[in-house]
């Protein structure tokens, strides 16, 4: 056991020396994280979401000018938000305030918000196909027009990134049409309501002279009647209905409630100000990549042991071949521990990556793919002979089983079928792990822990070839 | 007579259909400093890493104190050093800790490594860069600290393959001091050169391997006697009455004799030079050229291998 030690600790000691290693290991993850943090776009590392997103901030107050009125009940920017929230293919997103809207459009980071105004619930429900007002009902408002609704007209101001015009176009017109929605069945509802009413009466009366022969009562009752048979002659609207469902008569949509996820801001407490979670996403996978480019590092020391011709004195020595074997294993071991954990804490502290709820695994998983890495590292290291074929043999199979595992991309965005290929490397489980520990909320353990003894099986299948093919002669 | 510090019995190796050794056989004295010699290829490398536990023979047996050498037995390697003929030592790491290291790997601890690793830098003359990395040395300094690794465990046989090889004729010198001074302690040496000089300086007895086997193993005196030594000289006048008259006298031969010019042949070349002299004076002839060839470690090994060393 003292000279296995004796060889780890010399082996330590050499690896501490090695700045090209350490430059491997630790520097170029670290770079590697931080150009292609910067360089990602606003949704990297997040869960792919087809669904339009439609940012909107909600300054409306809900008053309505001239009578109580029992329709809508709710302020009408809630009545256009339930209406958008019933689209499969739309969520929303609720900003607080206008300030950051303005700067999350001037950062690029949406392409374009809704703001209801202050007065909006005061304009949709001023809405009218009538000319002239009718008092107590406030001035009627006409919100049409050729291309269809004018929400600037209706309070509804459209903060647009001139660098993502196209898909600002697609939410105004998104817009456009929900509040086509809102609004048209509310301006029939309400023109309809007016259908034989007093003063409809009345203005026939006027165009018809003949009705002003009937008696007052008939000419009462002849309203609700005609009413009625414009009703039954349309039998498939609601015109009073006031609402797009109503007047359809359509299935009412399940879930009545607006469906709004609140604006995170995404902040990153670390020196790098950019929203954490794609480095929830970078710093494990380039972890996992890099922690397997100790096959280098591991290969390099056992080429130049032999270069050295000092693998003759390790050989000559009172060792056996386990000590030897072992000797290299541990430092390598150690190494790949101390680098995984340094990438971790470095990402908690430089890039303000949160490490979940359950933080006291990610030692474990760190662990588990350093034993991992470290077979490989070790299989590749008795194989080689010389330096070059460590740098290409190691170089290729790390690029290639980064490449297939999804550490050079998030996994999410793999197509079913390379998932599950992508299990045939150490990286994927480790990639599984990570993303449970980090990114889920409520991480599952079982799936942490069927990706530790994965990544364990795979480090034992390796060190038992590495003992049958090494050659220290 | 000497204990035998190492018995080498008919040992055999092969490498694929390549016979390397070929019922080798020799012995060496306990604190003898004993030389191998050998052309490239005569087997030297195998023979030392069988010796070395660094391979096993096909066939054949090594006792090293009396006791036959087991490969994987530890207190069996405790009792070797090798000082390779390539250098074994980590350039990354100073002398005190590549001592230290190889003094742990074979078993010292404490005081007992940390005076052997003193003592290793004083015979290395290594004090004053005990702390600097040795991947800074020059040639001669990092074969001292070759030499001071194979050492710092008190081998009983240590084995030096081309220790010099490289080196400046001053690291050289210090090499052999250093050579003399461990067999006086008791250490037994096993001298692989090219260098017949040095051979021919340090040993006592020498092996002569050729094409696996074993051709000649004697004391350096034993083996020059192999070969005579040779007189060829010129004289004035009738150099074949002079040559009747050496074939004579006793303790040489006339090889040779070609108008003036007469070729001898004997084992003491002195005592031939003593007795030509003689006769030219009591025949009143003189010599008009002389040429002296004594018998050499160079010769001899010619001579068994047909084949210079260097081949």
């Amino acid at each position: 056991m003292n000279s296995i030690l004796t060889l780890a600790a010399k082996d330590l000691r050499l690896l501490v020396r090695d700045t090209r290693s350490a430059i491997i290991l630790l520097l170029m993850p670290l770079s590697f994280v931080v150009v292609l943090g910067l360089a990602a776009g606003e949704s990297f590392g997040q869960k792919t979401d087809d669904r339009l997103r439609l940012s909107v901030v909600v300054e409306d107050d809900g008053r309505i000018d001239g009578p109580p009125s029992a329709f809508p009940g709710v302020p009408w920017s809630e009545v256009f938000l339930r209406d958008l929230s019933g689209s499969a293919d739309i969520r929303i997103e609720a900003i607080p305030d206008r300030a950051t809207a303005e700067r999350l459009i001037r950062d690029s980071k949406r392409s374009a918000v809704l703001i209801f105004e202050k007065d909006f619930s005061r304009r949709v429900h001023s809405c009218s196909f009538l000319s002239v007002a009718e008092p107590p009902d406030p001035e009627p408002l006409n919100p049409l027009y050729r291309d269809g609704i004018d929400i600037d007209r209706l309070g509804i101001t459209l903060l647009r990134d001139p660098t993502q015009q196209v898909a600002a176009s697609i939410i105004e017109q998104v817009a456009q049409v929900t509040m086509l929605r809102v609004v048209i069945p509310w301006m029939i509802g309400r023109a309809f309501e007016r259908v034989g009413d007093e003063k409809f009466m009345d203005q026939m009366s006027k165009d018809f002279p003949l009705m002003g022969l009937l008696p007052g009562r008939v000419k009462k009752d002849l309203g609700p009647l005609v009413q009625q048979t414009i009703g039954k002659l349309f039998s498939r609207y609601n015109f009073t209905a006031k609402s797009w469902a109503g007047l359809t008569r359509a299935e009412t949509r399940t879930g009545d409630s607006v469906a709004v996820s609140t604006f995170e801001s995404e902040p990153s407490g670390g020196l790098i100000p950019r929203g954490a979670k794609r480095w929830q996403v970078l710093v494990p996978s380039l972890t996992v990549m890099f922690m397997f480019f100790l096959v280098l590092t591991c290969g390099w020391l056992f080429v130049a042991e032999r270069r050295q011709g000092t693998l003759v004195r390790l050989r000559a020595a009172p060792l056996s071949r386990t000590a030897i074997l072992l000797g290299k294993l541990i430092p390598c071991l150690l190494v790949s521990m101390f680098q995984g954990m340094f990438l971790m804490v470095a990402g908690y502290l430089i890039f303000g990556m949160s490490w979940g709820t359950e933080a006291w695994a990610i030692p474990l998983v760190v662990a588990s793919v350093s034993f991992a890495a470290m077979g490989l590292a070790l299989l590749i290291a008795g194989l080689a002979r010389t330096e070059t074929q460590v740098a290409i043999y190691g170089t290729l199979l790390v690029l290639l089983l980064a490449g297939v595992s999804g550490s050079l991309m998030p996994r999410d965005l793999m197509p079913e079928s390379m998932k599950r290929v992508s299990y045939i490397t150490p990286h994927a489980w480790g990639l599984d792990a990570f993303n449970q520990l980090l990114t889920n909320p409520a991480p599952n353990l079982a799936i942490v822990g069927t990706a530790c003894a994965a990544l364990l099986g795979f480090g034992m299948v390796f060190l038992v070839l590495a003992w049958l093919l090494t050659r220290l002669e | 007579m000497k204990p035998l510090a190492l018995e080498v019995r008919q040992l055999r190796k092969s490498w694929g259909r390549s016979l390397a050794l070929d019922s080798a056989t020799f012995s060496v004295e306990s604190g003898e400093v004993f030389g191998l010699l050998g052309p490239n290829g005569a087997g030297k490398t195998t023979l030392l890493s069988i010796l070395s536990c660094l391979t096993s023979a096909d066939a054949g047996e090594v006792l090293i104190e009396g006791e036959p050498l087991r490969r994987d037995d530890p207190a069996h390697k405790r009792l070797i050093g090798i000082g390779t003929q390539d250098l074994a030592i980590y350039s990354d790491l100073t002398p005190v800790e590549n001592l230290r290291f190889f003094g742990r790997l074979y078993g010292l601890r404490g005081d007992d490594l940390d005076s052997r690793v003193e003592a290793m830098l004083e015979l290395t003359e290594l004090k004053d860069r005990a702390r600097q990395r040795a991947g800074t040395f020059s040639g001669g300094q990092k074969r001292r600290l070759n030499l001071g690794v194979a050492m710092v465990h008190r081998p009983k046989i240590l084995f030096l393959d081309e220790p010099t090889s490289g080196v400046d004729p001053q690291s050289r010198n210090h090499i052999f001091e250093r050579v003399r001074r461990l067999a006086e302690e008791g250490t037994t040496i096993v001298y692989t050169s090219h260098y017949m000089e040095e051979v021919q300086t340090l040993c006592e007895r020498i092996a002569i391997l050729d094409r696996g086997r074993v051709v000649a193993c004697d004391t350096l005196a034993g083996l020059l006697s192999l070969l005579d030594g040779a007189v060829t000289f010129s004289v004035d006048g009738d150099a074949m009455g002079l040559a009747d008259a050496l074939r004579s006298m006793p303790g040489l031969r006339v090889d040779a004799v070609d108008g003036s010019r007469v070729a001898l042949a004997g084992a003491d070349v002195s005592r031939m030079l003593m007795q030509v002299l003689d006769l030219l004076r009591s025949r009143r002839q003189n010599l008009t050229d002389l040429k002296l060839t004594e018998p050499n470690l160079e010769r001899v090994f010619l001579h068994l291998t047909e084949r210079t060393l260097r081949d």
